[in-house]
């Protein structure tokens, strides 16, 4: 067999190609990580060590190859191509998927995953956004065949009616359920303003870190932090937690409870009816009768202006009659006196009696020196005349016929 | 697909049946007419909501898009 010289780049070319003999695809190499690093944020290197026989595999990828959180001492199954570097001439694996072992691994790349999130604040508090009281649209994205979707939707139609629930139906485990989860929250944030919902439910039973892990995955964790509808998510029982849950908007501790988190129930809402009827009834009674004490007040005093004007009136007519029948008294005393006076000084009372009046010329005579001798004069007595003529005034005029 | 027919929508309904009762709140001297509009006006939107409360029924439809990675 003659010899043939070939440098060192064909010689490595000939390794790589005798290295693809190798049934990659089949297989997966188990060991433990170490010497973990990432280069410029971009290369990842790592050593998969064998505890038994003490040998090393170096491993080599880049981050965007590697879908879940690695450190020193865990646990690891890779799949990938063996290669030899031309220009270090080193020996590595080119790893294209990395899978953890036992719940130990699962549970360090959780905690990891959780701090890197955390620390970028997908977490925060301050971001969290609230619901509205009364969605129209809710969008449900969970697995038809789960108890969730169930529990949800009888939880839903006990407490709330006239929402219109659009229902994506995505795998909650396995191997297409991140995937799935993710396209259906872009496809409901895709959807027109009027055609969005008000809120999206991520929801499912719960289950150990294993069956959870769609909903620790980093893309699910980033797809509804990037959601521009807030979301509510609710994993499996009251102590189950997932990365998912941690940034939602609303964390649910059941699918039942995610229900009672996004639709007020019918006798709440029934109630609070009543209560701000009752409210306003009463406020409009008050001031109902506000007006009605004014109103009474008003008349009050109309009347008892009017009482006092009659009670004036009243007594004003009341001091009249007593004055005029008090002027009347005294008229008729005045006037009894007076007749009796005029009786008294009646000259025919005093002709009656004997005595008669003497006018000369027509006016009574007081004295006789009035008189003329011979003169004539009238008489009166009281109910007849006589002419006559004067013969002799105090003894003289004509001689006395003897 | 009944659905686009809604005579109110709950949501403007109830707020402004809340702000109504504010009103009745706010001011110190009610005016009686407005009150009793207000009141009038209250009366009707808890009538219907009541009413929106017990007749409506929930709607599911499933999304026929495939979910694929």
């Amino acid at each position: 067999m003659s010899t043939q010289v070939i440098s060192v780049g064909e010689y490595l070319e000939l390794v790589n190609q005798t290295l693809k003999y190798i049934p990659s695809a089949t297989l997966q190499v188990e060991g433990e990580v170490s010497d973990y690093r990432v280069a410029q944020g971009k290369w990842v290197s790592f050593d998969l060590k064998d505890e038994t026989t003490e040998a090393v595999l170096k491993c080599f990828m880049t981050t965007w190859q590697l879908k879940t959180p690695l450190e020193d001492g865990m646990r690891v199954q890779v799949k990938g191509y063996p290669k030899v570097y031309e220009r270090f001439g080193t020996f590595k694996m080119n790893v294209q998927d990395v899978e953890l072992v036992g719940e130990g691994a699962l549970r360090r790349a959780y905690e990891l995953l959780k701090k890197k999130l955390e620390t970028e604040g997908l977490f925060d508090i301050s971001r969290k956004r609230s619901l509205t009281r009364f969605p129209q649209r809710i969008g449900l994205i969970t697995s038809r065949d789960a108890a969730a979707y169930g529990d949800f939707i009888r939880i839903l139609n006990n407490r709330w009616g006239g929402v219109h629930l659009l229902f994506a139906h995505v795998h909650v485990q396995g191997k297409e359920a991140v995937g799935e989860i993710v396209e259906a929250f872009s496809f409901f944030n895709k959807l027109s303003s009027e055609q969005r919902p008000d809120v999206l439910v991520l929801t499912r039973g719960g289950g150990g870190l294993e069956d959870l892990h769609a909903f620790n995955d980093e893309d699910v964790a980033r797809a509804i932090y990037a959601s521009v509808i807030p979301v509510v998510c609710a994993v499996g029982h009251e102590r189950d937690e997932s990365l998912a849950d941690f940034v939602a908007d609303v964390r649910a501790s059941t699918p039942s409870n995610a229900a009672e988190r996004v639709v007020p129930s019918r006798q709440d809402v029934l109630y609070e009816i009543e209560t701000l009827t009752r409210h306003m009834e009463s406020r409009l009674s008050d001031v109902i009768q506000d007006y009605s004490y004014v109103i009474e007040r008003a008349t009050q005093l109309i009347g008892f202006i009017l009482e006092q004007q009659k009670q004036r009136l009243l007594r004003a007519t009341e001091g009249i009659l007593f004055a005029t029948q008090q002027w009347f008294m005294r008229m008729k005393t005045k006037r009894e006196a007076y007749e009796r006076i005029l009786r008294q000084v009646d000259p025919k009372r005093v002709l009656s009696r004997g005595y008669s009046l003497v006018f000369s010329h027509g006016t009574v005579v007081k004295e006789a020196t009035q008189l003329e001798v011979g003169g004539e004069i009238t008489v009166q007595f009281a109910s007849s005349l006589a002419e006559a003529r004067v013969l002799r005034i105090n003894g003289k005029g004509q001689q006395k016929l003897v | 697909m009944s659905v686009k027919k809604k005579p109110i929508h709950f949501t403007t309904a109830f707020e402004e049946l809340e702000q109504i009762t504010k009103w009745f709140d706010s001011e110190q001297q009610l005016d009686l007419d407005m009150g009793l509009k207000k009141f009038e006006q209250g009366l009707e939107l808890a009538d219907a909501l009541k009413k929106k409360l017990v007749e409506v029924e929930n709607k599911v439809e499933e999304i026929k898009t495939k979910f694929v990675t």
